[in-house]
Order: structure tokens, then sequence, then C-alpha cells
């Protein structure tokens, strides 16, 4: 069995926020709602950094903890499975939640938010036949039953957002790491204070090796 | 030189010499320099520090002999700022609010919001266990009292005459106040309880609805207890001043427990403390309540929970009492449900439980006859209750 994952790699991200779009579109989410959101840091400023961030689907869900009916499934695969017909829409979820994930479609007087919906890592809902019209209304589309990753991370210009197998995604993002490392190394500088820029091995390092005599 | 040739091929990257941590610890590379360099004596040697591995506990210290330890290298983890950031640690950029999305909405330009954990620790491990604790705690205290004490009965029994001791409109304010204060107790417990009671026992298809229900009376019944609170608090003011006579009463435990009479006006400090609890305890909960039942004006998260702790300590604390409050008025204590159902007191239990109160009022007595021709169905099946 695999474990789903989304990981988002900031020196990558442009803050395009198509991964925001293409998730509307394809799931059709309520007005309001926004499945995914890209967070910049030090906007404007040496050093700034995007984010894309929806539902990280954890192993242990505060959201799932703290639900007073107890709405949430994971699957055999790690995502995190809502049930919008059991959801009482109180919003504990959002307090709960670190990423701010669980949105309502209102936040109407007297606490009436709707059921709330998060992002489904494309996997639609809990019960309801896989992509049926009923399913498709209250989760969205279903692409893990036909056999598809994530809209967002698939349609990702720069790569920088991954979704799919934990494993593979970790290979992916260590031989990023790894690279850039180096680059940093090599250049003397800090990737956070300049953006990265691959050199050719300088001279003062030819022929030196990790070991001493 | 030989020892170069020797090494396994690797990055020009890895050439660096500083990137300590992201070289694997590898045992024949660090053994590899002595095989070539004394032929002979070396394979001898190393067959010694072979011997040596299998009797040492750990390999590491040998390791260390024949390669020293690399002079460490500064290399800042390239995510140390971002993360800091992202937590909104103390003086970064999160902290000092430059987090931006284009994403309008509640804390949408939070990244990780830790409060939550805190909430969720909150949640289930002290208010869920505690609250249970506390309401169990009290309904076993009523049964015991129950079994020790049994009906509190007026010792001199009935006597032929009525006081008025409620007008209508207070009544009629606390039987609201009443009915709303348990809609908000039950709804609340199955909130708070739900997913220990309601889905294991209806399942979630039918829980679900129930408790979205229950839920929505809730949101509506709230800001109604929030005005008939105010009207309760203001109606029973008088009287419920705390004295010094309060004390004395409270030092001899109200005479609940077959002391000696203990002397109360209108209202005893047991009464007084249930109204000044309702009325603070309650102050806090409608206040607390009104900040989580409107989520419209876009109060963040951490503000949410704060009161959200408020909210459910102040009713944790309000629902226990009342407990102690309702039993007492109910089947505890013979004639004291009429007095709140019908507006009058027997005389004789005014005399015993309100004695300075009964006092002041005798004068008013009126035959008992001339007020259970009027009385209504419902002071009917409230009586029946009593008896
Ligand atoms: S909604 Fe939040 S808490 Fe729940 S699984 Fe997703 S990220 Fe985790
Ligand atoms: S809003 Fe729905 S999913 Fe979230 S905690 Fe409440 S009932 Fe559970």
């Amino acid at each position: 069995m695999a474990r789903m994952k989304f990981y988002c790699d900031a020196e990558r991200c442009i803050e395009c926020n198509a991964c925001v779009t293409a998730c509307k579109n394809e799931h059709e989410v309520p007005w309001g709602v926004n499945r995914r959101r890209v967070v910049t840091i030090k906007d404007g400023q040496p050093g700034e950094r995007s984010i894309s961030v929806a539902c990280m689907h954890c192993s242990d869900a505060p959201c799932q903890a703290v639900c007073p009916v107890d709405c949430f499934t994971t699957t055999a695969d790690g995502i995190v499975i809502h049930n919008k017909d059991t959801c009482i829409g109180c919003g504990y979820c959002f307090y709960a939640c670190p990423f701010g994930a669980p949105q309502f479609p209102s936040d109407g007087a007297f606490s009436g938010r709707g059921k709330m919906d998060k992002c489904t890592f494309c996997a639609g809902g809990p019960e309801e036949a896989d992509n049926s019209p009923a399913e498709f209304k209250k989760y969205g589309r279903n692409r893990i039953a036909e056999g598809k990753l994530p809209l967002c991370a698939e349609m990702c210009s720069t790569k920088a957002l991954l979704a799919g197998d934990a494993n593979t995604i970790a290979d992916i993002y260590r031989k990023r790491v790894v690279n850039r490392a180096a680059s940093a190394l090599i250049s003397g500088s800090n990737l956070q204070k300049t953006s990265f820029q691959p050199t050719l091995v300088p001279p003062e390092l030819e022929g030196k090796a990790s070991a001493t005599e | 030189m030989k020892k170069m040739e020797e090494n396994p091929p690797q990055s020009p990257f890895f050439k660096g010499g500083g990137c300590a941590e992201l070289r694997k610890p590898d045992r024949s590379h660090s053994l590899a320099p002595l095989l070539c360099k004394r032929r002979g004596w070396g394979r001898i040697f190393f067959l010694l520090l072979l011997c040596l591995l299998l009797f040492a506990p750990g390999g590491r210290a040998e390791e260390q002999a024949v390669a020293p330890p690399l002079p460490p290298v500064n290399v800042p983890s390239p995510g140390v700022d971002l993360w800091n950031e992202i937590r909104g640690r103390e003086g970064t950029a999160a902290d000092m609010g430059q987090v931006r999305t284009q994403v309008q909405g509640v804390d949408t330009g939070v990244l990780i919001n830790t409060g939550g954990q805190e909430w969720r620790e909150y949640r289930m491990q002290t208010l869920i266990p505690n609250a249970a604790m506390a309401l169990g705690f009290v309904a076993l205290a009523i049964v015991v009292f129950r079994l020790v004490r049994g009906r509190i009965p007026i010792k001199a029994g009935r006597s032929t005459h009525k006081i008025k001791r409620f007008s209508k409109l207070q009544r009629y304010v606390h039987w609201t106040t009443a009915a709303l204060f348990v809609t908000l107790a039950i709804t609340g417990i199955f909130i708070l309880f739900g997913r220990y009671i309601v889905i294991p026992l209806f399942g979630p298809e039918i829980g679900g609805p129930l408790v979205y229900g229950l839920k929505r009376i809730h949101d509506f019944a709230g800001p109604l207890f929030a005005i008939a609170l105010v009207l309760l608090v203001i109606f029973f003011m008088k009287g419920n001043m705390p004295k010094l006579l309060d004390l004395k009463w409270i030092a001899k435990g109200g005479g609940l427990f077959g002391g000696k009479h203990a002397s109360s006006e209108c209202y005893n400090a047991g009464e007084k403390g249930w109204y000044w609890i309702a009325a603070i305890a309650g102050a806090f909960v409608v206040v607390s309540g009104f900040v989580l039942d409107f989520p419209n004006f876009e109060q963040g998260r951490n503000f949410m929970t704060f009161y959200h702790w408020i909210h459910s300590i102040g009713a944790v604390v309000m629902m226990s009492v009342a407990m102690g409050h309702i039993y007492m008025g109910t089947i505890a204590m013979e004639g004291a449900f009429e007095a709140m159902a019908t507006g009058y007191c027997d005389a004789n239990w005014a005399k015993e439980h309100h004695d300075l109160w009964y006092e002041e009022v005798k004068d008013k007595a009126v035959p008992a006859d001339s007020i259970e021709q009027a009385s209504d169905p419902g002071v009917d099946s409230g009586k029946q209750k009593v008896v």
C-alpha cells in the first residue's frame, strides 16, 4: 500500500496560484472555499518564499480527533476522507487543523457554516459510488479512482508541488536537497539569502576529498 | 594518493570536505587506506581490527581511531529561517505580519497554526474526561444524599395557609430561562460527548443529522438564553444580596445534614450561591457563546478556541450546580416545587426553611383553598411529581 503525501518545495514554488485555480475548477468547490492556497513569506523581500498548502492528510489527524461526530476516515493509502452527510458544521476541525485546511461554504450568523469542505486528495467521498453525480456534487472529482494523482500537483509547472507515494516523493526531494546543499556549500551561500544559482566546482575544491591523511 | 584511487567514485560535489552530514559513515571506506599503504602488516593489522570489532561493544571508537573526525564546516540548514518564519516565531517575518496570500478568508495567511494542537489536547484530554467526571460526581453525590438523607418533609405537616413567594413575572422568567438552560445543556452535552454516545448508538447516518439538529437548536437557543438570563438576574436581584447571615447558614451546613436549624431570609445562602453562579458563570458562557455563535465577524481560530475554553468550563460549572438546584427544587424537598410552580408556598414550609422571611410576611398568608381552585393543570402535574 502506498502512503499518499503532498510536498511543496519552497525553493521552486513561484506563487502562480495555478494549483489553487486548477483545484477549484476540477472539483467545482463551493463559492468562497479554497481547498488549496499559496502563502508567501517575506513578500517582496530578499529570501521570499511561497508554499502551496492544502490538507496534508495527517497520520494522526487533529481534525479527526476533535470531530464531535467522528466523521473522518483514513483510507488504506493514508488519505483523510471527510463525510459531509454526518458533518454538523461545528468548525472544530477548523480550530484544530494546523494548516487551516477545513473550510466552510458560509460563515453565517448563528453558526450556520454549512458542511465542512476540505481537500480530498482528489479521492472523493466515503460512501457514494466513485464519480457518481452525488459524489461529484459533494466532494468533487475522484481522480484516485481513475488511477490519477491530484491535479494540483500533476499540473504544477515548476514541479514544486509533489503528490503521490511518500517513498517516491521523498526520493525526488532528497535528490533535490542533496544537489542544492552541495551547490550552496560551493558558493558559500545560504539558500535563504540568495536565490539558487548552480555554479561549477570552484578551483580551490579541485582534488580535495572528504577524508584526510 | 593511492587512497584516492581506492575510494569509490563520488559526485564532484562531495569533494568539498564539508558535507559531513550528507556523507553516510562507511566502514570499508575508512579502512581502505590502511590496507593499501602497508600490504603485509596492514593485513595482519586489519585482522586484528576485525577481532576487535567482533569483541568490542561498538565499532565506532575504532573507526575514529583510524580516521580522525572531520573538522566541522558551518553549513546553515537551508530550511531554518524559512520554518521559523512559517511557525510565526518571534522576530520573524511571519511574526511581523509579512505573510501574503491571494486567498481571502479567515486566517488564510497562517501556514501552521500551533494553537490548534493545544486546543485539541484541551478538548480531548482535559475537557471531555473532566466534564464527564464533574457531572458524574454531582449525580453520584445526589444519589448518595438521597439515600442518606431521604426526602426532606415539612416537619409540622401542611398548614392551611399559603404565602405568596414569587410573582407571575418571576415565574415566567424563571421557567423560560430554565427551559432554555436545559435545552442548551442537553444539546451541548451531545456536542461534547457525541462521538462517544450518539455515533456508537445510532451510527453516522442517523447520529450525524441528529447531532446536526441539536447543534442548530443550541445555536438559536443560546441568544434567547442570553436575554432570559439578563431578565432572570434583574428579577431575582432583590433578596439575593449576600449578607453576614449567609455565613452562619453555611457554617451550619444549611441545616441539611441533621444539624441545628439554619435561619435564613427570603433566600438562603445556597439559593443565593446558585443565583450568583448563574449570573457570573452565565455571563461568561453567554459572552463566549456569542463569539462562537457568530463566526461571521471573521474572528480567528485562536480567538475562538480561547472563548471555547471559557464557554466549556463555564457551562460545566453551571450544569453541575444546576443538577443540585433541580434536585433540591423538585423531588428532594416537600413543598419546594410548588413555590415556583404556583407562586405560593406552604406557610409551614416557609417557617421551617425561611424563618426570618416568614416572620416578615406571615400576615399576608392566604387560605390554601382559595389558591388551589385557581391552579392550572401544569401545576397539578408538577405536584404529582413532588408527592
Ligand atoms: S484537515 Fe488538517 S488536520 Fe485534518 S488531515 Fe487535513 S491537514 Fe490534517
Ligand atoms: S465541522 Fe464537521 S467535520 Fe469538522 S469537526 Fe465539525 S462535524 Fe466534524
